[in-house]
């Protein structure tokens, strides 16, 4: 038989104990024992962004880390930014109001990358935020409307 | 992916001692090792995490120079200000490489390591023919989709490019790779393929980077990396330029030069006779554009590649001039607005 | 960071057709909540992978699975040798053949990248690691890589598409001024977020499969037919799709040994098609070769078009993309000669990508007349309005509505197109030299029929019941509206439940026929329900309205009233007046003639009662204009788009807030038509070398300016009940010939084979 780990991961503020093959990476880890979909596989090779998250805050590619890599870090899903009393946050809020996303199977990456964008600084201008933002490829070419939410969050988080 | 262990190392010397193993990887960023495992390119039994160590990422900035840990972050090295003052192509060619995403996970030491993009290398199901993968086979490149193979540093074995970006600014500015036993130039880290594709660094087995020294350089703090490429963003170079530029106190003479080219060669590409060309020569576009073709001295074509010979030099080119117009303003006009 | 509160969407009519109502679902898409298709759990589940074919053509002759099944967790590996019992479906119109077997996992290997094995294993990962253990041993055969070899030859010409009027050669010959040219495009892939794959479950011979879906009736029916089932028992479970683009509207070989496998192994399977896999398991839009002249008088009437195309096509099936289709169409013109050809080549079969057929057309014309214009020394927008088409020189037939005229002149007007320096490289921005052109576009309006149903139930609440799909282009949302509009009930009120072929059945999400489709069946379901409701309030004996004398109630904001400023009670209200639990209503918009069980089946499952846009009195399409702005960086030969407007007829717009989000993803497509996505092909064995997305390049948001969206459209009553013309599909078509133009017109380059990457222009 194929050898499991046990691994005991920190996601959204709640512990979940898994038990996966050490290759599993943090996205099937998600996705497929932790009951937690909202984090999306496009590639699974780095190349499309869909499946971003954050470890100790930061954004990163889900699929190319491992699950037992991110054992000890703090990981963040988009099951996990709205308040603790369900009130979405502003840069979801800001995806509604701009129709940032068509078919929406991008959106949770989008949207953990640019709460990132914005905690990083990365939104002093429209450039800046379309350069800082295109590591998240969205084929429905929600482009205008994503950099308008982000540009709104920010001044948002701003005021 | 297949069947791995994963051990998470408690000290640079165990995980050094569990590298030596034939079939045992190092995983820092894992953006290059988790990626070629899903190709079938890299097959490790073990995979040693290094991630976890601590007092391997530190960043040191001072008079002398940059010291910079193999596990520091590419985004945080490329997001300090200290780098972008001292060391503007080194901060901008991590910028302009992958995505936020990725350079925040993948590490200085990974980073130097990535290996080539080519894509009959990353198709070991299809083309068994790889002398990089498996020395000997043959090299399914060759006659093959060659848009994005190497101009430069090209062996009858092996064409494939090195896309990093970062490599190209530390040659420019002669960095050094600290490993666990000894100092290397960068120049001399990497290798050209000629009849051993397989071998692309000095690194022996085992051997680990543990950082990187970049002295300071006047042409290190005047410089600028250029890249140019199909998309905007979140793409490999199909040319790209590290540039350090000094001038005379007439603001005219070149007094230091660095010139390294990416996308385009086989490994990192330092180009002295660019350099020597123009050390002591006046910033004119027609004197700089000549020179620049220099840089592709001894370039081979391989049909779909062919168009690297000419945009190369533009690249460095342009990358001169800009250095130049930012130096001293009052060259713009006979510069044409290059800035 | 502070948490905003949700702000209140801008108008209270944005709940009716015509308003900007924000996405419907979208609270479930921004929070991860919207379930796709792997993500439904399923108890002992089991994982297939596919393994592809590595050489073009030739036969399997061989394949070694022992290794592959010692291999921990394995449960079955499937062959060439396993007789999966599947017999071939019906195509899209129903035609079926006689009990002929299919194979989707076959011995002769038609394509580079085709599915040969399948290993099931209890884990994807160990499904995966036996997969690398299989070994197929090939005969290989010569293959044809693309196009563009040479031994793939003319290929054959298709008469159905070969289309003329007056005469074309004698006409051009006799046109003091001439063009001509050809104009190729690449192979293109969709590229949709969502990879393709499914579940499949059985229970006894009853079938579920969770698959993303452009058209679950039909996928339904034609899953039935592989496996000899009655229809009804195969159920196809799409509610949210991650992007379609044309690829999703067909069940293909992956599913068929996913499903196959479920029934050997009596457990459901779940197969995820890798994102390289999906560049070669369903087609992408087949590259194509076109020669165009034209012929005008010196001030620049046209005289003749003459169009001679050639698509690339599998070796098994003829699939033709239809570079003729916009070429009649866009412009006045008395003498007309188009023939078609579709070349065989070891690809897998093209596929429908967004605006298919009108795309490559509209490039190959759209940029022959900015050529034309150039020779004529005619300004290119001058040359379109001078050859406007006043009607439909094809089919005879008047235009039912065409605000193209407008789209050109509203447009320019907002991109400033008077400003233009006429001659090539005469505008200049920094080092960057500037160009500007113009595309037009045009996709026909397809009519289809569909059923809804209407459920009022007793708390008041309205549910809008449909099988019909919600790829992201507001199915869900534009349905609210309709429901809400035609009922009288805040839109707040109104529930609606997508993606389903248990569901009434719809037009396929494709061919931009959805929206024009299945808001007629709610309309008329919906109006329906409120007669019926209203009925019910004056005849039934609980009802406070049944003794006011009055002749029809009114409903609006939720409320039913004799008057308007009369006493009125809610819905619940009424409900528990009447003793109602529920008030149900099915329509559909099937003519009378063909309401039978059996002729709804068929409609539901085939594209048999589709129509085309000159099926009536009327020749219907929607239209566009694009103007271009690009920048051009000579040195390297990089082009990026700087500015863009586009001016649109779509007819009526039921929610313009998404129509503009569709606009511009198509446009964004078209972006990355023009300046990035290729196919690129080994000469040597056919394989796709860039099948990944970090090398098959899809605009990232650095590559897409702001784009200035325009709507000159008006109602057209003809194309649909509510007014509106197709909308997904035309934003992209015009955008590539746009680009190029405005490429030409700032470097005085004519790049006549797509994509424009740097090496053409140096």
């Amino acid at each position: 038989m194929t050898r499991t780990i046990r691994l005991s991961l920190d996601i959204n503020e709640r512990r979940y104990e898994i038990d996966v093959e050490p290759r599993v990476t943090l996205l099937d880890a998600l996705r497929d024992h932790a009951g937690l979909s909202g984090t999306k596989k496009g590639c699974d090779q780095g190349q499309c962004g869909a499946c971003t998250c954050h470890i100790d805050g930061q954004r990163v590619l889900s699929c190319l880390t491992l699950a037992a890599q991110a054992e000890g870090r703090k990981i963040t899903t988009i099951e996990g930014i709205a308040a603790a009393n369900g009130d979405l946050h502003p840069v979801q809020l800001a995806f509604i109001e701009h129709d940032a996303f068509q078919c929406g199977y991008c959106t949770p990456g989008q949207i953990m990358s640019a709460v990132a964008c914005i905690r990083e600084g990365r939104t002093g201008s429209d450039e800046e935020i379309r350069e800082y933002m295109s590591g998240n490829l969205c084929r429905c070419g929600a482009y205008n409307s994503i950099v308008a939410a982000v540009r709104e969050a920010a001044e948002m988080a701003d005021a | 992916m297949l069947d791995f262990s994963y051990t998470r190392a408690r000290s640079a010397e165990e995980a050094r001692a569990a590298a030596g193993e034939p079939a045992a990887r190092l995983l820092a960023g894992g953006t290059t090792l988790l990626d070629l495992a899903k190709c079938g390119v890299e097959r490790p039994d073990t995979v040693i995490d290094i991630s976890h160590l601590d007092g391997l990422s530190d960043i040191l900035v001072d008079g002398t120079g940059a010291s910079i840990g193999a596990l520091a972050k590419m985004s945080a090295v490329a997001d300090r200000a200290d780098i972008r003052h001292a060391f503007p192509a080194v901060s901008q060619s991590l910028s302009l490489a992958a995505s936020q995403q990725l350079r925040n996970m993948a590490t200085i030491g990974g980073n130097l390591l990535q290996r080539t993009r080519c894509p009959y290398f990353r198709d070991p199901a299809t083309f068994p023919d790889c002398n990089k993968r498996n020395p000997g086979s043959g090299c399914a490149a060759l006659g093959g989709v060659t848009r994005n193979q190497a101009i430069l540093g090209t062996s009858d074995h092996c064409i494939a490019t090195y896309h990093g970006d970062l490599a190209v600014a530390l040659v420019a500015f002669d960095a050094t790779v600290r490993t666990d036993r000894r100092e290397v130039p960068i120049d001399a880290f990497f290798l050209t393929p000629d009849d051993r594709p397989e071998q692309e660094t000095v690194l022996d087995k085992g051997e680990m980077i543990t950082g990187l020294t970049i002295p300071a350089t006047v042409a290190a703090r005047q410089s600028t990396y250029l890249k140019v490429r199909d998309r905007q963003s979140y793409e490999f170079a199909a040319a790209s330029a590290a540039i350090g530029l000094d001038l005379e106190a007439d603001g005219v003479t070149i007094r230091d030069l660095r010139v390294a080219l990416g996308g385009v060669a086989t490994k990192p590409w330092r180009a002295r006779t660019v350099e020597a060309a123009l050390i002591g020569k006046p910033v004119r576009p027609e004197i700089i554009a000549e020179a620049s073709r220099l840089a592709v001295e001894g370039a081979v074509s391989h049909g779909g590649n062919h168009y690297k010979i000419e945009l190369a030099p533009r690249v460095v080119a342009r990358a001169i001039l800009t250095v130049a117009a930012h130096l001293n303003p009052d060259l713009n006009p006979a510069l044409g607005e290059t800035a | 960071m502070t948490i905003m509160e949700p702000r209140k969407h801008g108008s209270s009519a944005d709940g009716a057709v015509g308003g900007r109502l924000s996405r419907f679902e979208g609270r479930l898409k921004i929070t991860g909540e919207a379930v796709y298709a792997l993500e439904y759990p399923a108890e002992r589940l089991a994982h297939a992978v596919l393994i592809q074919s590595t050489i073009a053509a030739g036969l399997v002759t061989s394949v070694a699975i022992d290794d592959a099944l010692a291999a921990p967790g394995v449960l079955m590996v499937l062959t060439p040798e396993d007789d999966l019992g599947l017999t071939v479906s019906a195509d899209w119109q129903g035609n079926r053949p006689e009990e002929k077997p299919y194979y989707p996992l076959p011995r002769q290997v038609e394509f580079n990248g085709q599915s040969i094995v399948a290993v099931i294993a209890e884990s994807r990962e160990q499904a995966e690691e036996a997969a690398r253990l299989v070994r197929i041993t090939y005969a290989p055969q010569e293959g044809v890589a693309s196009l563009e070899d040479p031994k793939a030859g003319e290929g054959k010409r298709l008469d159905q598409l070969s289309v003329a009027w007056g005469d074309a050669e004698a006409a051009l010959a006799r046109s003091p001024v001439r063009i001509e040219a050809t104009y190729r495009t690449p192979r293109e892939y969709h590229c949709a977020m969502e990879p393709h794959g499914l579940t499949a479950a059985w229970e006894g011979d009853q079938l579920t499969i969770w698959e993303p879906s452009q058209w679950a009736h039909g996928m339904a029916r034609m899953y039935a037919e592989w496996f000899s089932l009655p229809v009804e028992n195969v159920r196809i479970v799409s509610p949210f799709i991650g992007g379609g683009f044309g690829s999703k509207g067909q069940p293909l070989a992956y599913g068929a040994v996913a499903v196959a496998a479920a029934r050997k192994l009596g457990r459901p399977v779940r197969l995820a098609v890798t994102r390289p896999q999906n560049f070669t398991s369903y087609g992408g839009r087949a590259a194509t070769r076109q020669t165009i002249a034209l012929g005008a008088t010196e001030d620049g009437i046209l005289q003749a078009i003459v169009h001679r195309g050639a698509s690339e096509t599998s070796v098994y099936a003829d699939v033709p993309e239809q570079t003729g289709a916009a070429t009649p169409i866009l412009y006045k013109v008395e003498n007309f000669s188009s023939e078609s050809r579709v070349v065989p080549v070891n690809t897998v079969s093209p596929g429908a990508l967004r605006g298919p057929g009108k795309n490559p057309s509209a490039f190959g014309i759209e940029c022959a007349m900015e050529e034309l214009a150039h020779a004529l020394g005619m300004d290119p927008l001058e040359l379109r309005l001078k050859n406007y088409a006043d009607r439909d020189y094809q089919s005879g037939k008047p235009w039912s509505t065409r605000m193209l005229r407008e789209a050109l002149t509203q447009g320019a007007e907002a991109f400033g197109w008077a400003r233009r320096s006429a001659a090539p490289r005469s505008m200049r921005r920094g080092n960057k030299l500037i160009g500007w052109g113009i595309g037009c576009g045009t996709f026909p309006v397809i009519r289809a029929p569909s059923e809804a149903m209407i459920r009022i139930l007793a708390n008041g609440r309205v549910q809008v019941v449909s099988g019909s799909i919600d790829m992201g282009q507001g199915t869900y949302t534009i349905l609210a509206q309709t429901a809400s509009e035609a009922l009288g009930v805040p839109v707040e009120e109104v529930d609606v439940i997508l993606g389903d072929s248990s569901l009434p059945g719809a037009a396929i999400a494709g061919g931009s026929m959805l929206a024009g489709s299945i808001t007629g069946a709610v309309h008329k379901a919906a109006q329906a329900a409120r007669d019926e409701l209203i009925g019910l309030a004056l005849s039934e004996a609980g009802s406070p309205f049944r003794d006011t004398g009055a002749n029809t109630l009114a409903i609006a904001g939720g409320r039913i009233s004799a008057r308007e400023d009369g006493p009125s009670l809610t819905l619940p209200q009424l409900m528990a007046a009447l003793g109602r639990d529920e008030i149900e209503v099915r329509r559909n918009t099937l003519t009378d003639d063909v309401q039978s069980a059996e002729d709804q089946k068929k409609a539901w499952t085939t594209m048999s009662r589709v129509q085309g846009p000159t099926m009536g009195d009327y020749s219907m399409h929607s239209w566009c204009a694009h103007f271009a702005e690009v920048e051009v960086d000579e040195d390297f030969g990089t082009v990026r788009v700087s500015r863009m407007v586009s001016a649109f007829d779509c007819g009526r717009l039921y929610n313009p807030k998404l129509v503009e989000s569709q606009w511009r993803g198509g446009i964004i497509m078209g972006i990355g038509q023009a300046l990035l996505e290729e196919g690129v092909i080994d000469p040597r064995n056919g394989r796709t070398m860039n099948a990944n997305l970090g090398d098959y390049l899809v605009p990232t948001n650095a590559d897409i300016p702001d784009l200035q969206v325009i709507s000159v459209g008006v109602p057209d009553l003809n194309a649909s009940a509510l007014g509106g013309k197709g909308v997904g599909e035309v934003g992209i078509v015009g955008v590539a010939p746009a680009i190029a133009n405005a490429v030409f017109h700032a470097t005085g380059k004519r790049v006549r084979d797509l994509p424009i990457t740097l090496e053409k222009l140096i």
